[in-house]
Parts: structure tokens; C-alpha cells; sequence
């Protein structure tokens, strides 16, 4: 009912005292309100006249306020940690995001981090602001009012204490009910979202298949699965809310019938008996309120559940071997990679027993079939992957470190992947993402050198045009070719890591970038995954892969002199047309 | 008010679902009635009955009566308050389904430009945001408001029967509390909810474009404007939030406060009307008493009211999709079977572009021919299919298939065409799954053998799960080639007589594009292929090949022809084959 990852939000434990206090004054307050209101009714009952219950109605018109001011004041109180938690939450939510990477993503799904992020805090914090106070109260409050009626008459007293384990024990049962499919719920919120965003992104897709009518009563399919889900956990929440009111508000009616008897029986008198009544709808009252909310709650609890989660997936370590600085790659800096392991799912190496030495201003060609594991190699050499623990040796200028996801290496490479994203935002903005205090000369240098002028002329609004989704469409070329004048634009970075920069490219269009690539070669450690065979003879050294092993690797001449793989390719190539 | 009117003025969203479901929507509303009716009543019965039992009635049966009573509002309440939590949100996620596939189908309506029109986020906040806060409209809003409101008109009519000025009293003091309040709630807390709310939804555009581009920030190494970006919503949110909060306690405070005021009225009016005689004076408990229930029900009332702007917004935001279904009269279906695909003195450019991208283009293709369209990047291939398709409409010209316009087979389309677009995506489920959607009657046998040919069965069977294989978002498990392969397969299974494909080997090695085009060109041999093409490794299984630039054919005729004849193709040849 409690979590107990709740005490450990800071500043949590002080609070939970004076939380406790202020509901023992508020008990308190409870009972002199119900003791002077009883007193005004009696009165009133005995055929007093008005002036004479003034004072009791004042008095309980006091303990009202007091009341209601002392929930105001918890409030106040509570509230300044409820929003530090979620601030902070998000805050770390954003920057563990950040951490983690677009491998999470991909296995989680975007409409499911997104959401996570903003509407599953907003439940924690709906939570948290509700959980804490009610839960005190619910401890404290009819503890309070029990030891009054009880020293009225220990008669009720002992009914509703004898009711209150056997409620809580109808909660429990039907709370961890309720728990275990309001687990299967969240998860089906979440599959429903990531359904959605993925429909979405594909729907051009369907269209062509045909498929996107009928994908309607998918759509509706997968909602109204997502209802029963939620009217089961409903069902069975809202009967632990019944359980309760039920033998509540029974206890009330009982308590009246007894109260009945008694004044029939003249075992007690009115104003006693008036108190009790008044008393024991507030008796239940904390318990009420915590379970006409547990519902909310629960959604809640997970929602906090799956942010500690995330937040305490592992991440890189060391990330500061090489300190915090860019590298300062030179024509003498060196990378060392040997017998490296890497595998996607811990079974089978993706990548296995990798050597391979790049120095200085090296241009290194990767090529290989499909699936041989190119983007792989320079996923890893982006740091973007992991590779197996303890297991061969990775070393930058002679200093060894566990794998690349380096701060400093990170800051010192350029990556163009297989599939760039535009963002939404203007062309200039996407060209400069790296270098967002470039100036617009140089970004229109940039984008002269990706080939892009001619293009960016025929737009109403040049360099400032809105491109990415929800915008205007670019080609398939052209938005590789934004990717690549990013690269043009960033002189400081002096390694690039280019995972087929020109496969969206026509011969042509390919042929007069080459013109441009090539100078930036110059003075940059390259890797350049490709299957454009062309691109081989401007390389200073080739790796050829193939499942995921470096078979060959050498001088395009000495690959070209020995009859292998790289020669296989070539003629395959040649034999083509 | 005019505001109020105006929101539902033209709204598809919000009355249609009233109506539809009303006979649903009037049993919750009585239930909620009858929820709080048996609340109170308990409370007044009780405190009747010990009152009178105060009296040592000679006969127990004197107090039998409200005896049972007590214990029939006892039971009442929670049974009434069960059925009505049950049907209430029963009613509410039904509507939700029907809301979630009407934006399902007004997005659809555009799913061509639907890159061009709207930002996932956007949509995204539209299904998470928009269409929860639009539950939460009935649930928090509209239920509680109108239960409060009858019981309101019951207390003051029931107050009026015995003293009319002490139901005017109520009238003015409850109406205070359900109809002031909530007033004054909306004036002062309103703009805040909308501005929350505005700043929410940027937020979920923002975050899903950061997110799906997460890989460029991370290498940017700009986290601190990644978090800046991020934070500076959170910080307003938070205090807006704050505000709101504040309000809220204060408000509820004077609400509570105007009960304490209430209970006070009960009393000296009781002291004026219930103090004749002794047998009356035992319903001054009863009245006194049956307050407090009540006060649930009322209280909730301003914070439900106060929430209509953000709901008001939301229901704006909903309506102002397109949602009119689109007009289908015009469809036609092809009687005979196919025989030529005519593109006449087409002229074409982007509503918001200068720039004409076609000028009357001709292009014919018979069945079972087979075209390469080549070109350099940003010419218009892309936008020839799709002019080809349909899917955008010619400025000038006409595109036919037997002499009837595209654009009124539109519904017929996924029989004539088989598509392999530039982007081929590929859903998150299993590879099975995603490659039988080209043709949803094939067997398992038949899948297997479309991703045979496309040589990926090797890899497959290797794989721990084999064809079940989930593909993750966008496809993400596998290579770039990989996907692209599996896309084709989908292609091939796909039994359309005109096969359309943008760079079907685009990320594969020359090895696999030579074995692969092969197989292309084998298994739909009997096919017309347009076929558009960066290079020209596998150019010899095509009939015609046409050069796009600036607009119009440049070079036209068979490979073998070209490369006898045009030097340019020569030169592109050897580019080709990597001589410079
Ligand atoms: N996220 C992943 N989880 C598991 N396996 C993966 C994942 N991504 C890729 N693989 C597998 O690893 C192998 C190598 O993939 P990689 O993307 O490196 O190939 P590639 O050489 O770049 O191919 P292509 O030329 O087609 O892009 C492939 O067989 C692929 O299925
Ligand atoms: N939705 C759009 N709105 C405006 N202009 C567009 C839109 N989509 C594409 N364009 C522009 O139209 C031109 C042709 O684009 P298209 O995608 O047809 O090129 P392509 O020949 O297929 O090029 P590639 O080989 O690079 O894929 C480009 O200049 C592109 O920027
Ligand atoms: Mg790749
Ligand atoms: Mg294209």
C-alpha cells in the first residue's frame, strides 16, 4: 500500500512526522466539532432557545476553520517536495534518455518513452500528492476519534475497531487484485501507444498495401481491448471501494440502530449517543477517501514503478578515460582494437575477434555483404554499442579503455548513419545541429558543398524553408546530402564515421559530391562503410567483413593482388551488367 | 458563454457520443443521483432514529421504521455508487474506442502526405492527451456536475416545502457553491489550465522529435541543450502547476467554509421552525446530520468546472481535424484486366513550391513491360510514382490505366500496384507478420517462400525465433539491407500486376543486388515493372530505360541501345563499374 521507495525521496521522513502531528491535531479538531455541534442539536432538542447553544456553535464553527486550514497547511506542506520529486524525476528522466540512446528507443518504443516521460511523471505526481497525506491520515485520524467514542462507550468503540481489520483485510485481497491487473493495464497503455505512433510512421506504408481502411478496426480492435483491460481492473478496484462503503456505511447503520437501543434501553443518554453518530462517518472518512482514489493511485504507483526502473538501467560507466575534453587527433594518434567481441543479444557474436589499427589520418574503407555487420563495426566505433566485457583490448593513443561510448572520443568524430533524421526544424537549423553558433555563410558554404544550392534556390524560403516532419518533403538524396553537408560544416571533429553516406545517391549526383568528399578526407581519420566499390580506390586501407569477422584487410592493392573476398565483390560487380 | 456555445457549434466530436449512448448516459446519471440521495438519507435517518429513541418510546416499534430504513440507505449507498463507477467508465472507454479510431481514419484520409502534415508528437499528444482529457470531461466535468446540480434542485424544492425563505436561503447559499464557485473558478483558473495545457503538447511534439533524432544529439554531445530544451517546459509547467494548485486548496477551503455556514443556518433555523414540540424537535438532528454526505458531491463541482478550458481546447484541437469521409462516388473499378499505363503531357509542382517540377512529361507502359527510371537525386522520380499512383494530383495532364483516370481506382489501387517505397516500414511485430501483410490469405509456406527468394531464409532459421523474429520500431533489430529485403518480400507476395519499386537495392552489396534483382526480375516475369534506379547494375533486365532531368525524359530507349548511342550513359556506365 505504501511503497517504501516513497521514504526514500528526501526529506521524505521529516514530513512523515510532522505530517503525523498535524493529523493528531486535526483529530483533534474532528472531535471538539463533533462534540459542540451535538451539544447545539441537544439543546435545540430540549426546546432551548437560540441563545443559548451560541457559544457551542461558535465553538464548533472554530474547529471547522481549524480544520480546513490544517488540510490546506499539509498541503502546502507536501506539495513543495511533490514537485521537487516530479521536477527532478523528469529532469533525470530527460538525462538518463540522453544516457541510454536510441538503442532503448528502439526496443521501447518512441510513443512509449514519450509518453513515460510526460504523461506517466504527471501520474506520479498526481500520486505522490495524493498517497502520502492520505495514507498518514488513514493511520492516525480514526485512531484519534476511537479513543473518544471509546471513552464515551466502549461498546461502539469496540464494533468499529473489530469492523477496521476486517475492511483492511478486504482491501488488501482485493488491492492485490486489482495490483496485478492494473500491472496487465499499464502495460496495455503502453503497448496501445507504441501501436499507435507505429501505425502512424508507417501508414504511407499501408496505403500502398492497401491496408490502411481496414487498419481502422485494428485500431478500435486494439482500444477495445485496452477497455476490457481497464473495466477489469475497474471491476475489481472499484469492488474493494464497494467492500469498504459497503460495511461503512453498514457500521454507521448499525452503530445508529445500537445507539437506538441503548437511548430506548436508557443506557445512554442523547448527547453522547449524538457525538458517536457524528463521529463515525469521520471515523471511516480516511479509509474512504484512500480507497475512492486507489484506483488513480495505482496508475500512479506503476507509473513511479517503470520511472525507477528506467532511471536505474545500467549505463556506461567510465565514460571519462579519456578525459572530458575533445581528442586532439593527429597525424600520430593511434586506435587499437584487438580480438574485440560484440553480440546484440549476449548468444550470438554479431561481431567477433576484431583487430584492426587506425592511425593518424587514415582513410579506411569498410565493405561487405548485407548483414555482414558494417553499421555494427561503426556503431562500436561510435561507442553506440558495448562490446563484451573483458574481452580483448581497446586502446586510444596507448590508453586502454573498456569500450568508446568516451566522452571525449564521442565529441571528436562525425557519424552520418544509414538512415539520417531530419528534425522539424528549418533547413539551416538541420544542417548546423552540431555546430548551432555556425553562421549562415558557412552553412550556406555547407550545404554548396553537399550539392544543395541548386536546390535550396528553388525554395520560397531558402536555408530558412521548415523541413523534417510535419513539414515539407525532401528526396531521398537530398536528405542524405543534408547529413552530409552537417559533416562539411564541422572542421574540429577530425575522425568521421560514414555508414554508406551515398547510398540514396544517383551515379552522377555521387560522382560530383565525390569531388567535395574527397578534400575532407584530408587531414581526417575516415571510416567510410560502403557498397560502392568505387569508393575503395580512395581509400588508404580496406576492412572487408563478413558475418561479422574481418576476413580481409589490407591496401586496396594488396586486397586487389590476392584473390579473396574484396576481388569476389568487384567481379560480382563488374559481371553485373 | 458565446465561447461556450461556439465549441460545440461544429462539433463531431463531443454531442454525436451523447446521443448515441443516452439511454447509458441517462442510467449514470440517476445512479450518481441515487448515490447521494442514500448518502444523505442515512445520515438523516439516523439521526432521527436516535433522536426519537431518545424520547424512550414505549414500543420498539415505534423506531422500527426508520430501523430499516437505516440499514436499506445503508446497503443502497454502496451498491448505487458501484453500479454507477462501473457504468460511467464503461460508457466513457467505450466512446475513447470510438474516438481512437476516428482519429485513426482522419489521419489516414492524408497517410501520403502524412510526413508532410503532421509531427507524430502532435498526433501522439492528440491520443494520449486529448483524447484522456476528453474522458476525464465526462468523468470529472459533466457526470459530477449535472448529479449536483439535481440534488441541488431536490435540497431546495424539499428545504421550500417546509419554510420557503429558508429554500430561498439554500437556494442562494448551495448556489453559491455550485454555480458561483464554479464560475468564479474557471475566470480565475482557466487561462492557467489552457496555457498548461498548450505548453503540454508542445512538449509531446518537441520530445518526440528529439526522441526519434536521439542519436544525433548524443553524438552532437549537446546534452546540455537536449536538457535545456526539455527543461524549460518542465519549469513552466511546474509553475503553473503551482498556481493552480494554491488556488485549489484556498477555493476548497471556502467551499468547506460556506458548509460550516450552512450547518450554522440548519441550526437557527431549526431553532425557529423545529422547536414547537418535542415531537418535532427530533428532526433537527435529522437535518443537521444529512449535510455533511453532501458535501462530496458539491465539492466537486468547481474543480470539474474549472478543467472545461483545457477540455474546451482539447475538443477544439479534436474537431478541427478533417474528419468529413471522403467522396467515393466517382470510384470506378478496372472491368478488364490490365493492359497500359498512360502518363500524358503531365505538368506537376508542390503547392508550396516554385519550382514546376514536371513539364509535359509522356510516358507509356504496356503490360509486361519493363522500365528503369533514372535520374539525379531531386529530380522527381519519387514524385513520378506517386503521381503514377494517385496520391498526388497532376497540375496539368492526366494519368490513365486503360483509359481511366488513377485517381478513380484510388479504392482498387492494392490490387493493381504493388509498392516498395523509398521508406519501406516495417511494423513492430513479427517478421511473418509484417511480410504476410502484402497479401493477408497467404500461407505460412508461401511467406517462407517470398523470404527465400529475397535470400533472407539463411539468416532467419539462424535466428533464435526464427520467423516470430519481433522486428522492433521501425525495424530496428535488423540491417539496413536486411529490412529492405524483408520489405520486398512483402512486395512479391503481393499478387498486383503493376509492380512499382523506388531503389529496392538500396544499402546492398553488389553481390546480393545481382542475385537479388535477378530474382526480382524472375519471379515477376509476367508483371509490368516501373522500376526506379540509382545505378545500372542489373540494367539489362529492363526494356526501356528513361533518364529524368529538369523535368522532362532526356534520354529514352533500350540499355543495349544507349549504350551503343549515348555517350552520357557510357560515362555513367563507367562511373559505374568504378573507372574514372
Ligand atoms: N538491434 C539488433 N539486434 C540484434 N541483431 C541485430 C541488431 N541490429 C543488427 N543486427 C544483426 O546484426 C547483423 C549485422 O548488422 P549490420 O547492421 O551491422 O549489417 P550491415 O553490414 O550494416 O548491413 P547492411 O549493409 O545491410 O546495412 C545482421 O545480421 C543483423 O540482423
Ligand atoms: N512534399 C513536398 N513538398 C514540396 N516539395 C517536395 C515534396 N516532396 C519532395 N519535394 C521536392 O520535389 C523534388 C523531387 O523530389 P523527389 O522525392 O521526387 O526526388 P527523387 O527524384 O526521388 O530524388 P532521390 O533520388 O533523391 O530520391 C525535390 O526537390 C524535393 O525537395
Ligand atoms: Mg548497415
Ligand atoms: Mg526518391
Amino acid at each position: 500500500m505504501f511503497d517504501p521507495a516513497l521514504f526514500k525521496l528526501p526529506g521524505m521522513r521529516r514530513l512523515t512526522v510532522i505530517l503525523g502531528l498535524l493529523a493528531v491535531v486535526e483529530g483533534i479538531c474532528i472531535i471538539i466539532q463533533a462534540q459542540f455541534l451535538s451539544l447545539a442539536i441537544v439543546g435545540l432538542w430540549h426546546l432551548q432557545t437560540l441563545a443559548t447553544i451560541v457559544q457551542p456553535m461558535l465553538i464548533f464553527a472554530i474547529a471547522w476553520t481549524g480544520r480546513q486550514l490544517l488540510v490546506v497547511f499539509k498541503n502546502r506542506l507536501m506539495y513543495p517536495i511533490v514537485e521537487k520529486t516530479s521536477g527532478d524525476m523528469r529532469r533525470q528522466v530527460m538525462q538518463k534518455l540522453y544516457r541510454l540512446g536510441p538503442s532503448y528507443v528502439a526496443k521501447t518504443g518512441t510513443g512509449n518513452v514519450v509518453t513515460t516521460a510526460l504523461e506517466g511523471i504527471d501520474k506520479v505526481q498526481t500520486y505522490l500528492m495524493l498517497v502520502v497525506i492520505k495514507v498518514i491520515d488513514m493511520m492516525v485520524i480514526p485512531w484519534v476519534i476511537l479513543i473518544y467514542i471509546a471513552w464515551l462507550r466502549w461498546r461502539e468503540a469496540l464494533f468499529l475497531l473489530a469492523i477496521f481489520p476486517l475492511i483492511i483485510v478486504f482491501m488488501i485481497i482485493l488491492g492485490y487484485a486489482a495490483q496485478a491487473k492494473a500491472d496487465k493495464q499499464y502495460v496495455g497503455y503502453q503497448r496501445m501507444s507504441n501501436h499507435f505512433v507505429d501505425t502512424l510512421r508507417g501508414l504511407p506504408t499501408l496505403k500502398q498495401l492497401g491496408l490502411s481502411k481496414s487498419y481502422a478496426t485494428n485500431v478500435y480492435r486494439v482500444s477495445e481491448g485496452y477497455r476490457k483491460q481497464t473495466m477489469a481492473v475497474i471491476k475489481v478496484a472499484m469492488l474493494s471501494t464497494f467492500a469498504l462503503d459497503f460495511f461503512t456505511t453498514l457500521s454507521i447503520a448499525v452503530v445508529a440502530v445500537f445507539l437506538g437501543f441503548g437511548l430506548v434501553n436508557g443506557t445512554i443518554s442523547l448527547l453522547p449517543a449524538l457525538v458517536i453518530l457524528v463521529l463515525s462517518p469521520d471515523y471511516f472518512l480516511p479509509l474512504r477517501t484512500f480507497a475512492s482514489d486507489y484506483h488513480a493511485t495505482l496508475n500512479g504507483k506503476n507509473a513511479f514503478a517503470d520511472v525507477q526502473k528506467m532511471l536505474a538501467l545500467p549505463v556506461p560507466t567510465h565514460r571519462d578515460q579519456l578525459g572530458t575534453q575533445p581528442l586532439d587527433w593527429q597525424a600520430d594518434s593511434d586506435l587499437r582494437l584487438s580480438q574485440v567481441n560484440f553480440s546484440y543479444d549476449g548468444e550470438q557474436p554479431a561481431l567477433s575477434q576484431l583487430d584492426l589499427t587506425a592511425k593518424g589520418y587514415q582513410r579506411i574503407g569498410i565493405i561487405g555483404a548485407s548483414g555482414s555487420g558494417k553499421s555494427t563495426l561503426i556503431n562500436l566505433l561510435g561507442g553506440f554499442l558495448t562490446p563484451e566485457a573483458d574481452q580483448g583490448s581497446i586502446k586510444v593513443n596507448g590508453q586502454a579503455v573498456s569500450h568508446l561510448n568516451q566522452t571525449a572520443w564521442q565529441q571528436s568524430f562525425f557519424y552520418i548513419p544509414q538512415n539520417p533524421y531530419l528534425f522539424h526544424a528549418t533547413l539551416a537549423e538541420n544542417i548546423a545541429f552540431y555546430q548551432p553558433e555556425a553562421g549562415i555563410s558557412a552553412i550556406g558554404q555547407a550545404a554548396a558543398k553537399a550539392g544543395l544550392t541548386d536546390w535550396i534556390e528553388t525554395l520560397p524560403d531558402g536555408l530558412a524553408t521548415q523541413i523534417g516532419e510535419g513539414a515539407r518533403g525532401v528526396s531521398g538524396g537530398q536528405a542524405q546530402r543534408i547529413a552530409l553537408a552537417r559533416a562539411f560544416l564541422d572542421s574540429s571533429r577530425k575522425i568521421l564515421l560514414f555508414d554508406e553516406p551515398t547510398a540514396h545517391l544517383d551515379i552522377e549526383t555521387e560522382a560530383a559530391l565525390k569531388q567535395t568528399i574527397l578534400p575532407v578526407f584530408e587531414n581526417h581519420l575516415v571510416f567510410f562503410a560502403t557498397h560502392r566499390l568505387h569508393w575503395i580506390n580512395q581509400m588508404d586501407y580496406v576492412l572487408v567483413l563478413d558475418h561479422g569477422k574481418i576476413v580481409e584487410q589490407g591496401t586496396p592493392a594488396e586486397l586487389a593482388a590476392h584473390n579473396g573476398a574484396y576481388v569476389r565483390l568487384r567481379d560480382e560487380m563488374v559481371g553485373a551488367i | 458563454m458565446k465561447a461556450f456555445f461556439a465549441t460545440f457549434k461544429h462539433d463531431t466530436w463531443v454531442m454525436p457520443y451523447l446521443r448515441k449512448y443516452k439511454k447509458l448516459l441517462a442510467l449514470t446519471l440517476f445512479l450518481g443521483l441515487m448515490t447521494f440521495f442514500c448518502g444523505s438519507a442515512l445520515m438523516f435517518n439516523s439521526g432521527y432514529l436516535i433522536s426519537k429513541a431518545a424520547r424512550h418510546p414505549y414500543n420498539i416499534l415505534m423506531i422500527y421504521v426508520p430501523i430499516v430504513l437505516t440499514r436499506a440507505f445503508g446497503i443502497g449507498r454502496p451498491a448505487f455508487r458501484y453500479a454507477e463507477r462501473i457504468t460511467s467508465h464503461n460508457w466513457v472507454l467505450r466512446i475513447v474506442s470510438d474516438f481512437r479510431k476516428k482519429l485513426y481514419q482522419a489521419v489516414a484520409k492524408h497517410a501520403v502526405a502524412i510526413r508532410q502534415n503532421f509531427q507524430t508528437g502532435d498526433v501522439l499528444s492528440i491520443l494520449a492527451d486529448d483524447i484522456d482529457h476528453i474522458e476525464n470531461l465526462y468523468l470529472r466535468t459533466v457526470f459530477p456536475t449535472v448529479i449536483a446540480w439535481m440534488m441541488y434542485l431536490i435540497i431546495v424544492i424539499a428545504l421550500g416545502y417546509f419554510s420557503w425563505w429558508f429554500g430561498l436561503l439554500m437556494f442562494l447559499m448551495l448556489g453559491l457553491i455550485v454555480i458561483v464557485m464554479p464560475l468564479w473558478s474557471v475566470l480565475l483558473n482557466g487561462a492557467r489550465e489552457t496555457q498548461s495545457r498548450k505548453i503540454q503538447q508542445t512538449f509531446y511534439t518537441q520530445l518526440t522529435d528529439a526522441v526519434m533524432g536521439l542519436g544525433d544529439w548524443l553524438i552532437s554531445g549537446r546534452q546540455t541543450d537536449f536538457n535545456d530544451r526539455q527543461t524549460a517546459p518542465i519549469d513552466e509547467i511546474a509553475s503553473l502547476r503551482r498556481a493552480d494548485h494554491r488556488f485549489q486548496w484556498w477555493r476548497d477551503f471556502t467551499i468547506q467554509l460556506l458548509f460550516g455556514v450552512i450547518c450554522i443556518a440548519l441550526l437557527i433555523w431549526s431553532s425557529f421552525y423545529w422547536t414547537t414540540d418535542k415531537a418535532s424537535s427530533n428532526w433537527i438532528a435529522a437535518f443537521v446530520l444529512s449535510v455533511f454526505p453532501l458535501v462530496d458531491a458539491f465539492q466537486s463541482v468547481s474543480q470539474g468546472v474549472s478543467e472545461w478550458p483545457s477540455y474546451q481546447r482539447s475538443i477544439r484541437r479534436v474537431n478541427a481535424l478533417d474528419t468529413t469521409p471522403t467522396d467515393e462516388t466517382d470510384q470506378t473499378v478496372l472491368t478488364e484486366s490490365f493492359s497500359q499505363l498512360q502518363v500524358a503531357d503531365l505538368d506537376f509542382q508542390y503547392a508550396e513550391a516554385n519550382h514546376q517540377i514536371f513539364k509535359h512529361l509522356n510516358l507509356t507502359l504496356t503490360a509486361g513491360e519493363k522500365l528503369a527510371l533514372l535520374g539525379p537525386s531531386g529530380t522527381g522520380k519519387s514524385t513520378l510514382l506517386k503521381l503514377i499512383l494517385g496520391d498526388l494530383q497532376p497540375t496539368n495532364g492526366s494519368v490513365q490505366l486503360n483509359d481511366v483516370p488513377i485517381s478513380r481506382l484510388q479504392n482498387e489501387r492494392a490490387t493493381l500496384f504493388g509498392v516498395l517505397d523509398q521508406q519501406p516500414y516495417l511494423f513492430n511485430t513479427s517478421i511473418m507478420n509484417n511480410v504476410r501483410m502484402g497479401n493477408p490469405d497467404a500461407t505460412d509456406a508461401e511467406v517462407k517462400a517470398a523470404l527465400t527468394s529475397v535470400e533472407l531464409a539463411p539468416l532467419i532459421d539462424g535466428l533464435p525465433d526464427g520467423y516470430e523474429t519481433i522486428v522492433e520500431e521501425g525495424g530496428a533489430r535488423f540491417s539496413g539491407g536486411e529490412r529492405q529485403r524483408i520489405a520486398l518480400a512483402r512486395i512479391l507476395l503481393q499478387d498486383a500486376p503493376i509492380i512499382i519499386l523506388d531503389e529496392p537495392t538500396v544499402s546492398l552489396d553488389p553481390i546480393t543486388e545481382a542475385h537479388l534483382l535477378a530474382t526480382v526480375f524472375r519471379v515477376l516475369q509476367d508483371k509490368t515493372i516501373l522500376w526506379v534506379t540509382h545505378h545500372l547494375a542489373g540494367i539489362n533486365y529492363v526494356d526501356q530505360v528513361r533518364f529524368l532531368e529538369a523535368g522532362q525524359f532526356d534520354m529514352a530507349g533500350t540499355p543495349q541501345e544507349l549504350y551503343a548511342t549515348a555517350p552520357r550513359f557510357k560515362r555513367l556506365y563507367d562511373l559505374d563499374q568504378g573507372h574514372e
